[in-house]
């Protein structure tokens, strides 16, 4: 008999346990580690923002018991939290932040459908090798990707942007030293990112709408729009917005776009709540500040995370 | 078995790919032939040839950037892409050089081994040929870029992440997609609740990981590094596998039961090899999220240790990118991944298909 079905008979005979719940223990290494390297670091960095830590305090003393004590860093209560929601800065990066999550993935789910159903349509000939093209970015690092396309929006009067905007006549534009010019230029980036993950879904999605409702429809003499709107997009709708769902999470989440492109300048104007927080603590050294600010984003992801999977019934699959 | 399995369908994906022009020409002369005898109207055709164009035209606009960068690689002209004449789609004067700067020296260098003959002064001395594959230098490109050195970090990095990762994840979605068992809802719902927190969870926790890794003083450990990415890809690919293996039907295992198959040989048997798609997309994830992961990497590594994305962006300037080395580095490090990515496309697609999500 093997060690496994040991164990399971073993758990049987504990009362409430059946032989089935052995099967826990397949899931546990992966749930522990997973709490140990994501769950652990949120507690503390909690308790770094209740803390007044810098490199200086929060590294002195090594050893479990320095980790524990937050080094020689001093409890302050909630003086972060209270100096960070004063602060105008934090708001103007909160709102860019929750503006940024709006155009961008508007921009994403308008693109990607439309590319979805430029590359299903009946008419077009080779969509499979155009399909595996479509994907082709998501290969790529987005570190490599972002820096490229900041060389697009480059002020440089021959950047690839310019250089479009210059063929059309005209005139080329300073882009990442504006502020709402750099926020369109994140967008865009953004969007170009996410599109290849977006199509993928909303491409299966498509494929799956049942040809004879079409047909029906066209004998009916429905017209593209009429179709869309009323057969494609109602069957295409649960994958379309569990992706919407994960991309717009991921928008609230961005840092590398604004990172690479001017630090989430100018002059701190376009910092992203989660770029915001990194440079408060990494940056400038306010290791408690940066916390403090990580923390109200990590409620702000958590509440947008649990709102999407209540009401956007996205643990359905759990349920059977 | 399974590598076979792969292996075959990669050939007939290499063998699809080759024999495409000749079929696409048939289908052609077929339409011409139709169109001719009346039978298919020439508007109609029109209309195909004139959306295929449109689709195309769509398709390129939107590679359009990595091919822009591919020509700054081979066009190599200089320090930078914003020279004083505009674009243009072939490079005036391509050259690998930038290239080359990238792999640098591939020299195995001679050694001698000796072997002495004991209770003798007799001893054999051998000299392997130094094997020349390339030097830079030959090509005028005096110091190469490191990166070598990255690749290696990288491997490093990326190999136990995904040996880790799918340690975890493989039995853990098996048990979740057949099971029933104590807590199985809970653990599912926070999967669920964890998929949709990609890097940037990791961003906003760097400050409270950088002090904790600090403080154990494993902040410069690739091996550290590759357990966290491994963490971090656990919800994820757990839950797309668990949804996957949903996807099999329950009866192959059921014969194999009644077959007499034991558990593990059920596993084995039918739930592995039925969910290549599934494995295979994991697999790819899970390694692109080493592989390719910036921030946290950035902030934790030494010099030293530096993975290929670091290194890359450690090229960046302020101010100015050298464009062609740095899209031939970029380039280098990414193709791998590109054409894994293009013959694992199949699986990507069914395995992110999400069959669980609809109804």
């Amino acid at each position: 008999m093997s060690t496994v079905s040991r164990a399971a008979d073993r758990i049987e005979s504990v009362p409430f346990l059946t032989r089935d719940d052995a099967s826990l223990l397949l899931v546990l290494p992966g749930l522990f580690v997973f709490s140990a390297f994501m769950l652990f670091p949120v507690f503390y960095l909690l308790g770094i923002s209740f803390t007044n830590a810098e490199p200086a305090n929060l590294f002195a003393g090594e050893g479990v018991v320095a980790v524990l004590t937050f080094g020689d860093a001093l409890f302050v209560g909630l003086e972060n939290y209270a100096d960070v929601l004063t602060d105008g800065q934090f708001w103007n990066s909160f709102g860019v932040t929750w503006l940024f999550v709006a155009t961008s993935v508007t921009l994403k789910i308008g693109a990607s459908l439309a590319i979805a159903l430029v590359v299903t349509s009946d008419l077009v000939r080779g969509k499979r090798v155009l399909r595996s093209l479509i994907i082709f970015p998501m290969g790529l690092p987005p570190i490599f990707t972002i820096t490229v396309w900041r060389g697009i929006f480059s002020s440089a009067e021959f950047g690839l942007m310019n250089q479009l905007l210059t063929a059309f006549g005209a005139s080329s534009v300073a882009w990442l030293s504006g502020r709402w010019t750099a926020f369109v230029a994140y967008n865009v980036t953004e969007a170009w990112l996410a599109y290849p993950f977006m199509v993928i879904i909303t491409v299966s999605a498509l494929q799956d709408v049942p040809e004879e409702l079409h047909e029906a429809a066209v004998v009916d003499g429905a017209g593209f729009l009429a179709r869309f709107a009323h057969i494609t997009l109602p069957s295409i709708k649960r994958p379309v917005l569990f992706a919407s769902i994960l991309t717009s999470a991921a928008s609230f989440q961005q840092f590398l776009i604004p990172f690479v492109f001017n630090q989430g300048g100018p002059a701190r104007a376009n910092e992203l709540i989660v770029v915001y927080g990194y440079r408060e603590a990494l940056s400038f050294q306010q290791y408690g500040r940066g916390a403090a600010i990580s923390i109200i984003a990590l409620v702000f992801i958590g509440a947008f995370m649990w709102l999407n999977v209540k009401k956007g019934k996205l643990a359905d699959g759990v349920n059977d | 078995m399974l590598l076979g399995a792969i292996a075959r369908k990669l050939g007939d994906d290499i063998k699809t790919f080759a024999t495409m022009p000749a079929r696409t020409v048939r289908k052609w002369s077929y339409t011409v032939q139709a169109v001719r005898r009346g039978e298919l109207p020439a508007s109609e055709v029109l209309k195909v040839i004139l959306s295929t164009i449109g689709a195309t035209l769509v398709v390129l606009a939107l590679l359009f950037p990595i091919y822009w960068i591919l020509m700054a690689a081979l066009s190599g002209s200089g320090s930078s892409l914003y020279t004083s004449e505009s674009f243009s789609l072939l490079p005036s004067n391509p050259t690998i050089k930038p290239f080359i700067w990238v792999i640098g020296d591939l020299i195995v260098p001679s050694y001698s081994i000796s072997a002495a003959i004991p209770f003798t002064d007799l001893a054999f001395v051998f000299q392997t040929p130094g094997i020349e594959i390339l030097d830079a230098s030959d090509y005028g490109v005096d110091r190469p870029s490191e990166f070598k050195r990255f690749l290696w970090n990288s491997l490093m990095v990326a190999i136990p992440t995904v040996l880790i990762a799918m340690s975890l994840i493989v039995p853990a979605a098996y048990a979740l997609s057949r099971r029933k068992f104590l807590f199985r809802r809970k653990i599912l719902f926070l999967y669920v609740l964890m998929t949709q927190v990609g890097g940037g969870l990791g961003v906003a926790l760097l400050i409270g990981m950088y002090a904790l890794y600090v403080q154990f003083g494993i902040n410069d450990s690739k091996l550290a590094l590759a357990v966290y990415y491994a963490a971090t890809a656990v919800p994820f690919n757990t839950w797309l596998l668990k949804t996957y293996m949903d996807g099999i039907p329950v009866s192959y295992e059921e014969a194999a039961v009644v077959d007499g198959a034991p558990p593990w040989r059920v596993v084995t048997e039918v739930i592995i090899p039925m969910s290549t798609a599934g494995l295979a997309t994991v697999f790819i994830f899970v390694f692109l999220t080493g592989w390719t992961e910036f921030v946290v990497a950035q902030t934790l590594l030494g010099t030293e240790n530096y993975t290929l994305p670091v290194g890359l962006y450690a090229m960046v300037d302020e101010y100015s990118i050298p464009w062609a080395r740095f899209s031939a580095f970029a380039l280098t490090f990414a193709s791998p991944i590109m054409l894994a990515y293009l013959f694992a496309q199949r699986y990507i697609e069914g395995g992110l298909s999400f069959s669980g999500m609809e109804g």
